[in-house]
């Protein structure tokens, strides 16, 4: 294997034997479909890796069906995915860590390394970030995909291509527990039982929260919550004029003051029944970007300092989650619910899984 | 003296303590005002210097404030200073005829909060002129020792007087973390959003830009030290125009913002126009539900942060004010004495705001 020169110009044009590299490419509203996908060369500190598994994500769905999300708009053809994990194939002649053949987990993100945020590191939030599936950067729902070798974590043994492919979203409620500090003496309530607000009630617990309350619209999305560990459920409505009530009912559940609520679903609703259930005192994350402008009882909660935190994506994740995952502190297996297979007719059928909601949790391709 | 326990109902020299009582809308009338016991670790305090708050004002012109309604006649005031005229007999740190300020809120010292430090936010706290608690616009009260803090001499009572609604400030600085690398913008040029820009230069900040709708204010905030003000609309549609100029003021990011307002308008600027990763701090009161844009402050890691009162500030303030670092004196716009008619003036001054910053009682 060669000290992982240049793959030469368009992956169309096949090296002697080697498949053309396909990738799935969002191309309009509905639509996507499995083309070439020609790599970029490969750079002194890039790795080059074949994708084993990648999972569907809700932002994906959001592209999928509107060709935008929140500012960012799908002008041009984009592969699409950014949950994933493979096999090293490749090295750049500077990668020292990693050698073909490891089994790596990718954070997506590339950010400029030169902004006050990223030198801060709060490299999250850098105006320049070039992050998997967010346009006009492609995304890795492809054979293969060229990365930076320090945003590719080797797995340990014990921990499956699949379970590596969760880690990205698993990083979400990793660095909003972090925000919010979670701890041995926080009892949480999670606003939202879909997948992040599952994976947020894992990590809280991994991060030794001893009590947590989860709540939800949606009875099956509830018991697969009991099932993964949390202490109470409530089932919610979706009607504002409920929040008093429903609070009661939280507080009942929670048998002790709610030090931090993470709003995973992040409407006026769940906002609104957070901001009032927290604490004086307490934290509330938003995590969920279900509306834009909020209209909230901001007030009454800013008088009692409870505070209100953001979450944007994670940072410096990935080590601590694979900890979590392979420690077994957390499980995510059970959050994959459906698998299907790299093929037009099945990456179709995925899409349309994941966006149907109801017992699809993670949907993950297996390449 | 031992500080007995006595029933005051007349005072030694014959005369009763009088107050000004809140017993209905716009009507205060000054009234007897029996205080209760002396316990063995509190002070009686002739009080000298007492300020107008607003959250005063809103009381006096509703008989509530918040969820916090005057069922029955009260004693209106809080920010206040005086001179110690007997003490308690357990009390060590305070002599008859020491120059005090006062911190107004006593907490239950007991409950979780308390221990936690965050006595402010104490379920059962018990804060002059917050009904059902009198509030001490009076010749004298008692009060606890531990919440009396002994002015230097070259801090006149009314700068102690001055140091409860500089706590508001000080306490945000705290919570915001303002220091010299946060660059602060202060939506609202009023009492608080002036206290806070002397407070945030006290803590170091390197640029301040203040804004306002009353351009009086704002040049009361240039002759206070502010580096740039600019004049705002009240029209929710001038936000994103407003925005940019504001950023383009401060000249880099704005690391901080403090809402002394509270309203859709103002908190909408904040959050749009500070940086990413920083903070808003929320210190004014004006609106209970506020439809704001929350989401995409929060997608680029801005916090809010609530304010409410304070804890522990007072030795700070007394500090800054008698090194300088603070002077709180230009504040201070309109006098009055302790009479119905005095009363009724200055609360009608405060009401009106604009030239009226700090209308201050001396008794």
């Amino acid at each position: 294997m060669g000290k992982g020169g240049m793959s030469h110009g368009s992956a169309g044009e096949a090296k002697d034997g080697e498949e053309e590299n396909m990738a799935a490419w969002l191309l309009g509203i509905n639509t996507l479909k499995i083309q070439p996908f020609k790599l970029p060369p490969l750079g002194p500190h890039d790795v080059k890796i074949r994708m084993k598994a990648v999972g569907i994500c809700g932002s994906d769905v959001h592209y999928l069906k509107t060709m935008r999300c929140a500012d960012f708009i799908v002008k041009e053809p984009m592969v699409i995915g950014h949950e994933c994990a493979g096999i090293i194939e490749e090295v750049g002649s500077e990668v020292k860590k990693l050698v073909p053949g490891d089994r790596v987990a990718l954070e997506p993100g590339i950010s400029c390394w030169r902004c006050n945020l990223c030198k801060e590191g709060r490299y999250n939030l850098c105006p320049e970030m070039k992050f998997f599936a967010t346009p006009p950067v492609h995304g890795s729902l492809a054979n293969q995909v060229v990365h930076p070798a320090d945003l590719c974590f080797k797995l340990p043994d014990s921990v499956s291509l699949e379970e590596g492919a969760m880690c990205e979203p698993l990083s979400v409620g990793v660095h909003a527990c972090r925000r919010a500090n979670i701890g041995p003496e926080t009892n949480v309530l999670v606003m939202g039982a879909g997948p992040i607000g599952l994976v947020t009630m894992l990590a809280a617990r991994a991060f030794g929260a001893p009590r947590i309350v989860i709540v939800d619209v949606d009875d099956h999305r509830l018991s697969v919550a009991k099932e993964l560990g949390a202490d109470d459920i409530v089932k919610v409505s979706t009607n504002i004029q409920d929040v008093a009530e429903e609070v009661s009912q939280i507080h009942k559940a929670m048998e002790a003051g709610i030090d931090v609520t993470f709003d995973c679903a992040g409407f006026n609703k769940t906002m609104s029944t957070a901001l009032s259930a927290t604490r004086a005192g307490g934290k509330v994350c938003l995590v969920g970007m279900g509306h834009s402008e909020m209209t909230v009882p901001l007030t009454p909660a800013a008088a009692r300092e409870v505070d209100v935190v953001g979450i944007f994506r994670y940072k410096n994740t990935w080590p601590l989650c694979l900890e979590f995952i392979s420690s077994g502190k957390i499980d995510v297996k059970p959050l994959i619910t459906h698998r299907f297979g790299f093929s037009q007719k099945e990456v179709e059928e995925a899409f349309e899984t994941s966006a149907g909601g109801g017992n699809a949790i993670k949907v993950m391709f297996n390449l | 003296m031992s500080g007995g326990i006595v029933e005051v109902k007349e005072h030694k020299d014959g005369e009763e303590n009088m107050a000004a009582w809140l017993v209905g809308i716009k009507t205060l009338k000054i009234e007897p005002y029996h205080l209760p016991p002396l316990g063995p670790h509190d002070v009686k305090v002739q009080i000298k210097a007492l300020g107008i708050c607003g959250s005063d004002v809103h009381h006096f012109k509703n008989m509530r404030c918040a969820n916090f309604i005057v069922k029955k006649p009260m004693v209106i005031g809080h920010e206040c200073a005086g001179i110690i005229e007997e003490v308690g007999s357990e009390v060590k740190t305070l002599a008859v005829g020491d120059r005090v300020a006062l911190e107004p809120g006593i907490s239950c010292r007991r409950c979780n909060l308390c221990k936690d430090g965050r006595y402010n936010l104490c379920p059962e706290m018990k804060f002059f002129g917050s009904p059902p608690t009198n509030g001490s616009l009076a010749n004298k009260v008692v009060h606890p020792e531990y919440l009396c803090f002994k002015l230097p001499d070259n801090v006149s009572l009314e700068e102690g007087a001055m140091c409860e609604p500089l706590s508001v400030g000080v306490h945000a600085c705290r919570r915001a973390n303002i220091s010299p690398e946060t660059n602060v913008l202060i939506v609202g040029a009023g009492p608080i959003g002036l206290i806070v820009l002397l407070a945030a230069r006290a803590f170091g900040a390197p640029r301040i830009v203040i804004v306002d709708v009353d351009d009086c204010r704002l040049s009361i905030a240039k002759n206070l030290g502010a580096d740039e003000t600019i004049q705002v609309s009240t029209n929710i549609q001038d936000v994103g125009e407003e925005v940019v100029i504001l950023q383009s003021a401060m000249g880099s990011g704005i690391d901080v913002s403090f809402d002394c307002v509270g309203l859709n308008k103002t908190m909408s600027t904040a959050l749009n126009a500070t940086r990413s990763g920083g903070k808003v701090c929320l210190i004014g009161l004006a609106q209970s539900e506020t439809t704001v844009p929350l989401t995409p402050a929060a997608v680029r890691e801005v916090d809010v942060i609530g304010i409410f009162r304070y804890r522990n500030t007072w030795p700070l303030c007394i500090e800054l004010l008698k090194t300088g670092k603070i002077d709180v004196k230009p504040l201070i716009t309109h006098r009055f004495g302790f009479s119905q008619k005095g009363v009724e003036d200055a609360f009608e001054t405060s009401a009106s705001g604009r030239s009226a910053i700090k209308v201050m009682f001396n008794l």
